[in-house]
């Protein structure tokens, strides 16, 4: 009879993060996959990152996680998207080889120690008393664990869609799970349908690349991981093109034969990444859309044409296709095609992601309604910790919306919860000035460490830049030569009525940065660049950061206040009817969260608050 | 636990001989130390002292007390400063409006309750009052604000927040999809949008005015000089035995009020001490506070007696008010009519009840002149005011931030002012700038 600690169900970018999580905490634990070829597989683009996911990454990356390193060891082309609209919203993008990232993500597991991998499908989730017992695989096996973390992806009762072609597998051919679907909806988790999907790959050298314009990468930037020492090289480039009204009219030609219009397709697609059909009937005054050829390896000759997914039928994918310019004699390698697949209600899950309703079961990725490689990953490593700590009876790990993207993830998933998948954007995150890509190590590394994520060489690059930091705030506060501050203020034109003394206040100038004064004054000697923009962004940011940081205090004062799970909202007299019955479905974990609830109103809130305080000084005196 | 300082008015609201505002928080005493001003300079502020002095109105000042309680020994187990003002609403609210002005809050409802129960200053069987008081207190400002006028008021801003999600959809696309080829709105383009926002909420707060007059109701002081019959008139208008009226001069020494209501205005009659010189020490702080009376009114009814050639006094009385919203009276038409005036008067007879009626007409015609009552959206609650006023404030730091700044800065200051908008009509930002997001943008992969 095999027996684990935790056993995590899926090998995507949930996954793996989640059985890494636990594995390197020190439980016995077990990855099952439907597929080994499928681990850590980039199902769609051959990209990581983009706007709010590169802070996601570099986010996993501060706590201990697999993948901002990964993505940095194979990457293609790397660029900072946003430059110049202010550095809160500066975000990393990589091309990658996909199938070295799956190949080096797979090396990296089969080496982690506690841990095991099998091939099989579980089928079955096995609970008792509402705690759960196991899983059962298709081949009959029973594997007994204290914990189980569902990271399933898009393979739920999956079916793939091109035209009037429909079959059961999950993505890019692989096999989908049957079954798992039905046991999860008779532990009585909701069940949700949900779509998406991706575009053709057409072969290399079948592209006439003169008609389209070469998009390079950036050098000398920033990388996902705190680690990476070696700046990865730029050794592809991606190129961007565009559909035409010809293009268009084949759709609207063909339009009957589309499944997302034929009712074909049931499930709820996401809005931001619609199919070429969609945009065109939406936007049809657009007289063209953007394509994106993104290589799928380094070698190889698959391009991803991103911008161009659909469900159309072959035929009509090819002459679409064809439509475009520079594509006149393009080979589809594969087609596009759509997914459907069931995932749960998020809001059956705590905010450690594990379930209400069956103790020691959690759920991370797709399956929770969310959408992207990273969002996946950082539900992965937040329930791996989470279940590590159940198991080892320490205190949750809850970020706050105010921490990092990660927080505002999953406090979305939990509280809100999603009627279409969820992608993360800067714009969900209200503290989006705190929340950069560069900081990420200054957010998290501490509390990493503090899980047990973080080792001692990641510990001590982090306390290094700490130094490195107060370095620099010490001596931006020296006094500058005065001849020198006016030639720079003139050079930058700037206003040199009243001289700025020291690094600091030169700083504040709109037109001055921290490498100039570096260039002028000879300051900031072995210090990386890095520190350096984060010290200037802290500067240049300061009156705004202080703003973010009031409104944080005002807010945690109800993240503090913890409610019971057991509490019975029907007896708060005062709550007014709906306030209770939501509070009674919801349960929140703490004030803050019962605050952001539909349907509960501040006056509700106030009245908790003095029951909540009635019963703790009943308590003390009890 | 509680860092912030609250502010609200104790005594409850309508006519009352003092009024008391009260502070509550870490900061109270700084903050009203800035908006009071000791008779005596030298004196120190000590708890539980009353100390007299100046309280600060903005453009005037009022006598009154000012007493501060020290943490833990008061209501609320907090520092407390009390000041005791003149009664009626319009001193308290102007005490109010510099407290909030100099970054005080407006208490919650039921929120010093709740801070004297939190900081332990109730016993544990109290707690249910407090809740009580927070749930009354709730449903009272619902009311204070007549449903159809906050119907009124939460469209309007509802637009106004629509207009700006359109504003900050066009921002987020920018910053949340970066390569798409979307024409994104040049900063001009953002501060011109801005701007019109502006405009409306500016238009709003001049409604501000015509709010007080609906909520407070119509101030109307009533002048003469002595024995022309203000009293008497008065209690015409009010139809019972209001002031004091008697044939010896000098004997209503109060701002005596009276109230009626007349085609649903209010209309509040403040009598005044006769103006005119005297030697009584008693006598002349009832013609400074009828002068002061006259100042903060809405309209003065100036009567003259129509059957006395106009004196001296009246001649005076007649050019104090020439600058007020006014309707001159000739009373005792009953007698024979010997003044002569170049200026419209109306005639009545206060004793003998002759065009009491037409008089009132003529007041609620005059009240209302300049301001339509049944098509524009009017504030009353002071808490709208508060908000809108704290929003033209914001509009002003986003109207540089966005010129010198970069978009995600700007982004705040847009997503601030929004949620400001957002405490009246309760709407905020995410979803609804998704949602525009994905309805307006094409996007995607």
């Amino acid at each position: 009879m095999k027996k684990y600690d935790a056993i995590v169900v899926g090998s995507g970018h949930a996954g793996v993060e989640a059985s890494l999580a636990l594995a390197r905490l020190g439980n016995k634990t077990l990855l099952t996959t439907l597929n080994l070829d499928s681990i850590s597989f980039l199902a769609c683009n051959p990209s990581i990152g983009g706007t709010a996911k590169g802070q996601l990454v570099s986010e996993i990356d501060a706590l201990g996680g697999e993948m901002g390193k990964a993505a940095d060891r194979n990457i293609l082309q790397l660029r900072m998207l946003n430059t110049g609209k202010g550095v809160a919203v500066h975000s990393l993008r990589a091309q990658v080889d996909k199938h070295a990232y799956h190949a080096d993500i797979k090396n990296v597991l089969e080496k982690q120690e506690n841990l095991d991998i099998i091939q099989c499908e579980v089928v079955e989730i096995l609970v008792e008393n509402n705690k759960v017992l196991g899983v059962k695989t298709a081949f009959g096996e029973t594997i007994f664990a204290k914990t189980v973390v569902i990271c399933t992806g898009v393979y739920l009762e999956s079916r793939i869609i091109i035209g009037e072609y429909t079959k059961d597998q999950g993505p890019n051919g692989f096999v989908n799970s049957h079954g798992l679907s039905k046991s999860l909806e008779k532990l009585g988790f909701e069940i949700l349908r949900f779509k998406t999907g991706t575009p053709a790959r057409v072969h290399n050298l079948s592209i006439d690349y003169s008609k389209f314009e070469c998009q390079k990468g950036d050098e000398g930037i920033q990388t996902f991981s705190f680690l990476t020492k070696k700046q990865p090289k730029n050794v592809a480039v991606c190129y961007l093109g565009y559909t035409n009204e010809k293009t268009h009219e084949i759709i609207r030609k063909n339009l009957s034969r589309a499944p997302m219009y034929s009712g074909f397709i049931k499930g709820v697609g996401p809005r931001y990444c619609p199919s070429i059909e969609d945009k065109v009937v939406r936007f049809a005054d657009k007289t063209r859309h953007q394509i994106f050829l993104e290589p799928e390896d380094k070698d190889g000759n698959e391009i991803y044409v991103q911008g161009f997914s659909s469900s159309m039928p072959y035929d009509v994918q090819e002459e679409m296709y064809k439509s475009v310019q520079g594509f006149e004699n393009v080979k589809i390698l594969r087609n596009a095609y759509a997914i459907e697949y069931d995932c749960i209600s998020s809001l059956a899950l705590l905010p450690t992601l594990e379930s209400k309703k069956v103790e020691n079961l959690f759920f991370a990725g797709q399956i929770n309604g969310t959408s992207g490689y990273e969002e996946a990953a950082a539900q992965g490593i937040i329930a791996g910790i989470n279940a590590s700590n159940k198991l080892n009876k320490k205190e949750p790990l809850i970020l706050r919306r105010d921490q990092a993207y990660i927080g505002v993830l999953i406090d979305d998933l939990v509280t809100k919860g999603t009627n279409e998948p969820y992608r993360m954007m800067t714009s969900r995150a209200e503290y989006r000035l705190l929340l950069r890509q560069d900081n990420a190590d200054i957010r998290l590394t501490q509390i990493g460490r503090n899980v047990g994520l973080v080792d001692n060489y990641r510990y001590k690059v982090f306390q290094k830049k700490l130094k490195d930091i107060e370095k620099v705030k010490q001596e931006i506060e020296t006094k500058l030569d005065v001849k020198i501050v006016k030639n720079l203020l003139i050079e930058k034109n700037e206003g040199y009525s009243s001289l700025p003394l020291t690094a600091k206040e030169l700083l504040k100038r709109n037109n001055i940065n921290i490498f100039d004064i570096k260039e002028k004054f000879g300051l900031f000697e072995n210090i990386n660049n890095n520190v350096l923009s984060y010290v200037e962004t802290e500067i240049k940011y300061e009156g705004y950061l202080k703003r973010q940081e009031i409104l944080i205090s005002q807010m945690k004062k109800n993240e503090e206040i913890k409610l019971d799970k057991d509490f019975d909202y029907n007896n708060v007299k005062g709550l007014r009817i709906e306030a209770r019955q939501k509070l009674n479905n919801f349960k929140p974990l703490t004030l803050g969260q019962a605050s952001r609830i539909s349907g509960v109103s501040p006056a509700d809130i106030s009245v908790l608050t003095v029951y909540i305080t009635l019963l703790n000084k009943i308590n003390k005196k009890g | 636990m509680i860092d912030d300082t609250i502010v609200a008015i104790s005594t409850p609201s309508g006519k009352s001989g003092i009024g008391v505002v009260r502070m509550s928080g870490k900061n109270s005493l700084n903050f009203a130390t800035k908006m009071f001003c000791p008779l005596n300079k030298n004196i120190e502020i000590k708890p539980n002292l009353m100390v007299l002095g100046n309280i600060d109105l903005g453009s005037t000042t009022d006598l009154g007390f000012m007493v501060y309680f020290k943490a833990p020994k008061s209501y609320t187990g907090e520092d407390i400063v009390e000041f005791q003002c003149h009664g009626g609403l319009v001193v308290t609210q102007k005490i109010i409006e510099k407290a909030l002005s100099l970054g005080v809050r407006l208490a919650e409802p039921g929120e010093f309750s709740k801070r004297a129960f939190i900081n332990g200053k109730m016993s544990l069987d109290q707690a249910e009052g407090v809740i009580d008081t927070i749930n009354a207190e709730t449903e009272s400002e619902l009311k204070a604000s007549s449903s159809l006028q906050k119907g009124k008021l939460t469209k309007v801003v509802n637009e106004l927040q629509n207009d700006l999600t359109d504003i900050m959809s066009e921002i987020e696309v920018n910053l949340d999809y970066p390569e798409h080829d979307i024409e994104y709105k040049t900063k001009e383009n953002i501060k011109q949008e801005i701007l019109e926002i502006n405009k409306k909420i500016k238009h709003l707060l001049k409604t501000e005015k015509q709010g007080k007059l609906i909520k407070n109701g119509v101030d109307i002081a009533i002048v003469g000089k002595t024995n022309v019959g203000k009293s008497s008139l008065l209690n015409a208008i009010l139809g019972q035995e209001q002031a004091i009226v008697t044939e010896i001069e000098g004997t209503t020494r109060d701002v005596v009020v009276g109230s009626i209501e007349y085609n649903g205005l209010k209309f509040n009659f403040l009598d005044t001490a006769g103006i005119r010189k005297t030697d009584d020490k008693v006598e002349n702080i009832g013609i400074k506070k009828a002068k002061q009376v006259l100042k903060d009114s809405d309209i003065v009814l100036l009567v003259l007696d129509g059957s006395k050639e106009l004196d001296l006094q009246d001649k005076e009385n007649l050019d104090m008010t020439k600058n007020k919203k006014r309707i001159i009276i000739l009373n005792k038409c009953d007698l024979p009519s010997i003044v002569n005036l170049n200026e419209e008067y109306v005639k009545v007879s206060a004793k003998k009840n002759i065009f009491i009626d037409e008089l009132k007409e003529k007041i609620y015609n005059l009240a209302l002149d300049g301001c339509n009552t049944n098509e524009s959206l009017i504030l009353t609650n002071a808490r709208h005011i508060e908000i809108l006023n704290s929003a033209i404030l914001m509009v002003e730091k986003i109207l540089t931030s966005i010129i010198d700044l970069p978009l995600d800065c700007v982004a705040l200051d847009i997503r601030e002012f929004y949620e400001k908008l957002g405490e009246i009509t309760g709407e905020t930002t995410n979803e609804k700038v998704i949602d525009k997001i994905f309805s307006k943008f094409c996007l995607g992969k």
